[in-house]
């Protein structure tokens, strides 16, 4: 079994694969199908309850991925201050493997595929990829 | 220590697409391609230290994991025996759709660390139960 401990390396390495097999569009491709067909639990939240339902999807998995973060949730915006993104901190301190150069950029399209049919702006900025550091706006569209 | 075991969907998920899309042989070429490299030091240290080192490795995450298993050696091979696979468990558990050819990742993957290190490995499953006997022991020369 390859362990959830176990996924961002292996995630990481699929991607690697698929670059290197098919191009950078395979790769998302890929992402693009996990937002359609495995994001299911956040999309039924943010259908639900909206900026409350993403606030209760990221509380939940990064606390659960240990991260370093701050979530600031108003009637009609939702930021994540993203200070060291586990995944991130993870293949950086695994030294024998080759880091996706594109990794980051997963979280625009999983992401934004999900929020944007419900009337929201979706804007991630990488801040700093060695870090970890990221921050993720997602805003009521006027 | 908290683990986020939705990368089990997630990886599913992965796989899923990698097989749809791409077809089996290149869904076997990505794991062999994820065994040696995010299980380098696995490799390594099966080679130096022998069975040993894969006890511990499963010991480890199938602790973190909350899986029900035992180990035990059957003379000179090592049985690893699932009896409640945390991934299937979880993924049943949260409903996520599981890939039809999951378990073949595990076989796949232990196939491909053993031969590199000079071992063998048979994994006999049932997805459905969420179980399976897994075997690993040193490829005899000649």
């Amino acid at each position: 079994m390859i362990s959830c401990t176990e996924f961002i390396l292996a995630y990481n390495e699929i991607f690697n694969y698929l670059h290197e097999k098919h191009g950078k569009e395979a790769v998302i491709d890929l992402w693009k199908y996990i937002s359609d067909e495995f994001l299911q639990n956040l999309d039924e939240l943010v259908a639900k309850k909206g900026i409350q339902g993403m606030k209760e999807y990221w509380s939940r998995t990064l606390e659960e991925e240990g991260a370093d973060y701050e979530i600031k949730a108003t009637e009609d915006e939702f930021v994540i201050e993203m200070y060291k993104c586990p995944s991130v901190g993870i293949l950086r301190r695994t030294k024998h493997i080759k880091v996706y150069p594109y990794y980051c950029e997963h979280c625009k399209v999983l992401y934004s595929r999900v929020v944007e049919k419900y009337g929201f702006d979706y804007n991630l900025e990488i801040i700093d990829t060695n870090a970890g550091r990221c921050r993720l706006t997602i805003r009521k569209k006027r | 220590m908290s683990v986020h075991k939705d990368f089990h969907g997630a990886l599913s998920c992965c796989l899923e697409y990698i097989y749809k899309k791409y077809g089996e042989k290149e869904l076997d070429m990505c794991l062999r391609q994820i065994a040696r490299n995010v299980y380098k030091p696995l490799i390594e240290s099966l080679k130096t230290r022998g069975l040993a080192a894969l006890e511990e490795h499963w010991r480890r995450i199938f602790t973190i994991e909350g899986g029900d298993f035992d180990l035990h050696y059957d003379g000179d091979v090592l049985v690893l025996n699932v009896k409640k696979c945390p991934a299937i468990w979880h993924m049943r558990e949260r409903g996520y759709r599981i890939f039809e050819k999951f378990c073949e990742h595990c076989r796949i993957v232990n196939d491909e660390i053993c031969k590199a290190a000079g071992y063998n490995s048979s994994v006999d499953y049932d997805q459905d139960a969420g179980s399976c006997t897994q075997k690993f022991w040193r490829r005899r020369e000649g």
